[in-house]
């Protein structure tokens, strides 16, 4: 399992955003893709009527409740190329909160404005967005403005158009590429303007609290947990 | 600055001077005149208004509303309909009813390209491209309560007009399939979400500088009597996204007269956006519809 250099830890505390390349490669990679596209072309009709209905954004498409459709997925949360990163800026108490497998369609706008997702007050709330293909800066890359996870940053201004954001930094990168951020930090999904739709996962984690997730949240997976470490991660067990 | 009722709709009785289409909600007997409109208008400070075509698409069904429109010209601007068979050949019918410049734009719910977000979008594939395109030639304004399956398709339609002024009618919320009733007083209810699903496509359109939003048609969709507070949050995030300065307050008189009154909704604004300063407030409740729509000066 990769753990952070003290660069690489520095570059997190000071910018709240890291980049790992390659940091799903091989087999896995494959197994993740194949898998992707399968339950993707399983779950796109209910999509398309939750859509007509306005009951499901059509800007992305989440596969519902992934972690029951395949244990590649839960395999992801705890993946040696990144799992040893959020542990370490966890203090080795990470929770897992939820998987978005999700794909991002072609838009002339993003479908998300510069925002963080959680004030100062939640714990350290942290996300890895793991790029299924490659995606180009023009293809709903991750944008974020490094320093503004820091408490000082002030309100996440609202700019136009997007990618006038002072500051920020746009994360183009190859399958297997995973951008870890902190989600105090101002982030986007920057537009894509290519023909192709954007596949990725996002992963949601968080130091753990008590009574943050309860323990029948990932009970239809605990089988599939049986090391500690996993009941940790997957808040099976009382704390 | 003028406070301008920027969403409403006004019918007479079904007669032969002013054929219209009857339906539960409007029956032939029923009225709800201009000079009603006016009356409660002036009770509450309010001095102008845009007339949404109700009642009909063809060209003899805008007759009231023409009428209505000349008869008080500083007082309105009318919003017409297009016949759903026309839209592959629109331009005539627009320009008919737009020939006096009191018809200053059209109103559509259907944009009409593919409900699969993940194919390929092609605006000239779209079954409201002529309207568009017609409109951006003209410099019509394109009034809009689009349903759920083509809010992904907005977008594309505004990238390829952005010079068009377009307002997106009652909140932006686009109402899904299946999710229309009427509620126990007669009045549509859509039965949605809040904030809507829809959003994911259709805040980031505060990027284009000419799309505006009707802070309109609570009743419809809150699942509380006035003031709506289910929806504060909502208005919020519009005001934060939007600006002021492309928000327009509206009351879609009549269906409001009797619950909560339109004297409700003329404060509904100060109930769900209660920290707006003066200017703010202003552009609101008519400042930017006067800009946006072109009213004349009141006292003209
Ligand atoms: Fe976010």
């Amino acid at each position: 399992m990769r753990r952070p250099t003290d660069a690489e830890r520095q570059e997190w505390e000071d910018n709240g955003v890291l980049f790992l390349e390659n940091a799903i490669v091989g087999e896995d990679l494959a197994r993740l893709q194949t898998t992707f596209d399968r339950c993707a072309a399983e779950a796109r009709r209910e999509w398309l009527e939750g859509i007509a209905k306005g009951t499901r954004p059509a800007a992305h498409f989440d596969i519902p409740r992934p972690l029951e459709k395949d244990d590649v997925f839960i395999d992801l949360i705890d993946h040696p190329g990144w799992y040893g990163f959020l542990m370490d800026f966890a203090d080795e108490d990470l929770i897992l909160l939820a998987p978005q497998v999700r794909t991002l369609p072609v838009s002339p706008i993003s479908y998300v404005g510069w925002h963080p997702d959680v004030p100062h007050t939640t714990p350290l709330h942290m996300k890895a967005q793991i790029y299924i293909e490659d995606v180009p800066a023009d293809g709903g890359a991750f944008g974020y403005v490094p320093g503004s996870h820091k408490p000082d940053a002030g309100a996440c201004p609202v700019v136009r158009p997007l990618d006038s954001m002072p500051g920020h930094k746009v994360y183009p990168g190859k399958a297997g590429d995973v951008v870890l951020f902190n989600s105090y930090g101002w982030h986007t999904s920057m537009v894509n303007r290519t023909l192709k739709p954007r596949k990725s996962i996002i992963l949601i984690y968080e130091k753990w609290s008590k009574d943050r997730i309860s323990t029948k949240h990932f009970a239809a997976i605990a089988h599939k947990c049986t090391t500690p470490d996993r009941r940790r991660l997957f808040s099976l067990d009382e704390r | 600055m003028p406070i301008i009722d920027s969403h409403l709709h006004v019918f007479e009785k079904l007669s032969d001077e002013f054929p219209r289409e009857v339906n539960d909600q409007c029956p032939a007997d029923r009225a709800e005149t201009a000079e009603k409109l006016l009356e409660v208008m002036a009770a509450n400070g309010v001095d102008q208004a845009i007339l949404t075509q109700i009642g009909g698409t063809q060209l003899t069904h805008h007759r009231y509303l023409q009428y209505c429109l000349k008869t008080y010209p500083n007082r309105f601007r009318g919003i017409g309909l297009i016949p759903r068979d026309e839209w592959d050949a629109p331009e005539d019918h627009m320009d008919r009813l737009a020939e006096n410049g009191d018809i200053i734009g059209f109103r559509i719910n259907e944009i009409g390209g593919s409900a699969d977000p993940l194919s390929q979008m092609d605006v000239r594939t779209f079954t409201s491209y002529r309207i568009w395109k017609h409109a951006a030639k003209k410099n019509y304004v394109m009034w809009l309560y689009i349903r759920a399956k083509d809010a992904h398709q907005v977008a594309f339609m505004v990238r390829a007009f952005p010079e068009i002024r377009a307002v997106f009618n009652h909140l932006m919320i686009c109402p899904g399939e299946g999710m229309f009733s009427w509620d126990g007083e007669g009045r549509p209810h859509i039965n949605t979400p809040v904030p809507p699903m829809t959003r994911y496509s259709m805040l980031g359109l505060h990027e284009y500088p000419n799309i505006c939003v009707h802070l309109s048609g609570q009743y419809a969709f809150s699942q509380e009597a006035w003031p709506y507070r289910d929806l504060e949050s909502w208005h919020k995030t519009l005001l934060a996204k939007f600006g002021a300065d492309k928000l327009m307050w509206a009351t879609d008189f009549p269906w409001i007269l009797e619950d909560p009154g339109y004297d409700k909704l003329v404060q509904v604004i100060d109930e769900l956006l209660p920290d707006l300063n003066a200017q703010q407030k202003a552009e609101i409740m008519g400042g930017t519809a006067k800009r946006v729509l072109g009213f004349p000066d009141v006292a003209d």
